[in-house]
């Protein structure tokens, strides 16, 4: 995260767009508006970060029509979407298309900053996620393909001697290669290990 | 032929003759001149008796008693007796009961006051077949006095199917008033939820933008630490919240109209549109227009909300009709076919003027009318009402002219298609 998040601001009506920019700046953010979803298109760049606010009804391309184009680009950003017509059908289709969130105008401004507020730190969790993934691959890269092996016995939470007798070892061994993935990967702790682990989806979280 | 012959010694002779229900009493001086009045009367008679024979209604004579002294062979067929089976016995006979019961006090009654209830008036009543069966008839009886002795004339007629046809008639009023309440009450309905739909979306901005600004207000004061009294910052705060509960009021209202759905059932489209077309035309007055119905014999039957879908026919219907109003050979056709897909397409179908380019481009708007006693959202109505059945609303010139509405209804079960429904 190198720069401030900026909040997108995308609605047909100006004093709608004007108000919500006042609202979001009062809270402290920075803002952009757009009167329609192609000049949003048009003018912002591609590795922003912050989070859109997207009015369902407008005129050519509505919001949730936008968020799908979007999504098909490959856009990762978060996506508020606002509507003054909140029906099931469209709730649905956004949630669907993986919008962050839902708000029904008018809003109390709690409601909108804190979704606004989640939104950011839901992407800013889910940066960070990426980058402890992206980490973990790359260490995992500099193991020795036994140790490899003992990582993947060790995060599925297997004990030493089970590890030993599987990969036909012996426990001390084990315990060696054990000791050098735990430095390799810069793991504090077992713990540790098992959610950077998860994290990277090498393993899955157990069900339930 | 019976002849009753009273004749006394001396002229004048009096002869009373009673024949295929007719009675006359001939008066003549003489054997010879009463004679030739018989034979006269003879041929007379026999011309009446074939006039008779052609009158379709059942002819009965019965003296001041009740016993039948005549029975036409009509009368014979409708009550189901054979030849000269009736002649000779009470009238009541041919009564169900309690008819057959009171006749007797009915007669008594008329023969001491003369108070007539039915005699020269005639009125509904029941008979009686000889199978016992109960038939609802007409009847009309004239008085005939000979002398001092009366005879009673009944003209009866079958009015089972009159009967029918007027209970069909008054079932099938009955079933259009409350098809009608049923669209008006729907219209009412969608009219509101398609109006809590347009005030939810032009009401909710500015309210929005209010709530956005009061906070904004109040959060740069806080920000810039500008000393303002509690009470104005609790006002913001209400103001807000005020607007938000208008919004709030807006939600209901739309909610509100939208529980109010009816059923989604299967249908048979053809009565559907036929039912329609008849409701779309009441109280048009002879618009002179032909309405042309074609549905495929094949098209399976619809999902639909019948109500709703009836509320868009009527509303295209009355929309053609309105446009036809001065055209000459004026026609609407109402098209139904199964499409490519299985779900079936329905196509109202005008040889009108057409519709303006700029009225065409707002055709679906609410609010946007050209009329002058409509608010508009007839046709936004409508094609919301299709686009909850999973259809569009489309609109295109029609062939040779005029303007062709279509939409589509979801099949109730597509050929090859395994889920029932």
């Amino acid at each position: 995260m190198t720069s401030d998040p900026t909040i997108w601001i995308v609605d047909d009506d100006e004093t709608v767009r004007d108000s919500l920019s006042a609202l979001l700046d009062s809270a402290g953010y920075a803002t952009e508006t757009f009167g329609s979803a192609q000049a949003f298109l048009d003018g912002h760049g591609s590795d922003d970060v912050g989070c859109l606010l997207l009015d369902v009804q407008m005129p050519d391309m509505g919001g949730l029509e936008l968020q799908e184009k979007l999504r098909e680009q490959g856009s990762d950003l978060p996506v508020i979407i606002v509507t003054g017509f909140g029906d099931v059908q469209t709730a649905v289709r956004a949630m669907r298309s993986g919008a962050a969130d839902f708000v029904e105008k008018p809003y109390s401004e709690t409601a909108i900053l804190d979704s606004v507020q989640l939104a950011l730190q839901t992407q800013v969790e889910e940066h960070e996620a990426h980058q402890t993934a992206q980490q973990f691959i790359e260490l995992a890269g500099n193991l020795t393909p036994r140790e490899r092996e003992v990582l993947d016995h060790v995060v599925q939470g297997a004990p030493n001697k089970i590890i030993a007798y599987e990969l036909d070892i012996s426990p001390r061994t084990v315990e060696i290669h054990r000791a050098r993935v735990m430095e390799k990967m810069q793991a504090k702790s077992l713990s540790h290990l098992v959610r950077m682990a998860i994290t990277a989806e090498i393993i899955h979280p157990p069900q339930g | 032929m019976e002849f009753l012959e009273f004749m006394g010694q001396a002229a004048p002779y009096i002869v009373a003759v009673i024949g295929a229900g007719t009675a006359l009493a001939v008066v003549a001086t003489s054997r010879s001149t009463l004679r030739r009045t018989l034979e006269a009367f003879h041929d007379r008679e026999e011309r009446l008796r074939s006039v008779l024979a052609t009158v379709p209604d059942a002819i009965i004579t019965v003296d001041d008693r009740g016993v039948v002294t005549a029975f036409s062979p009509v009368a014979e067929r409708l009550f189901g007796y054979g030849p000269g089976e009736v002649i000779g016995n009470n009238i009541e006979m041919l009564m169900p009961q309690p008819y057959k019961e009171e006749h007797g006090g009915y007669v008594d009654r008329y023969n001491t006051t003369g108070e007539r209830r039915i005699i020269g008036i005639g009125r509904e009543v029941q008979g009686m077949k000889k199978d016992g069966t109960v038939f609802p008839m007409e009847l009309a009886v004239d008085e005939i006095k000979l002398g001092d002795k009366k005879f009673f004339n009944g003209f009866a007629r079958d009015i089972t199917d009159r009967k029918h046809a007027e209970k069909e008639a008054r079932e099938q009023s009955r079933r259009l008033a409350e098809l009608r309440n049923e669209l008006f009450h729907v219209s009412r309905l969608s009219e509101l939820s398609q109006m809590g739909s347009v005030l939810a979306h032009e009401l909710n901005q500015p309210l929005t933008a209010i709530t956005n600004y009061v906070q904004a207000s109040r959060r740069i004061m806080e920000r810039e630490s500008i000393e303002v009294p509690d009470r104005v910052n609790e006002s913001l705060d209400k103001a807000s919240a005020q607007a938000v509960r208008a919004g709030e009021i807006i939600r209901r209202l739309r909610n509100f109209a939208d529980k109010d759905e009816g059923g989604i059932s299967p249908e048979d489209v053809g009565a559907v549109v036929r039912e329609a077309a008849e409701l779309g035309q009441i109280g048009q007055g002879s618009t002179g227009v032909k309405v042309d119905i074609q549905v495929e014999p094949n098209a399976p039957s619809v999902l639909i909300d019948r109500i709703q879908i009836q509320q868009v026919l009527v509303n295209l219907l009355r929309n053609a009709l309105e446009a036809l109003a001065k055209q000459k050979k004026a026609r609407v056709q109402i098209a139904v076919t199964t499409q490519d897909d299985g779900d079936v397409g329905v196509a109202v179908i005008d040889n009108g003027p057409g519709l303006p380019e700029n009225v065409a481009a707002n055709l679906f708007k609410p609010f946007l009318t050209t009329k002058s006693d409509g608010m508009g959202i007839g046709l936004s109505i409508s094609r919301s009402i299709v686009l909850d059945h999973g259809g569009d609303l489309e609109c295109e010139p029609s062939d040779g002219g005029g303007t062709t509405f279509r939409f589509s209804l979801p099949a109730a079960k597509k050929d090859g298609a395994k889920n029932d429904i």
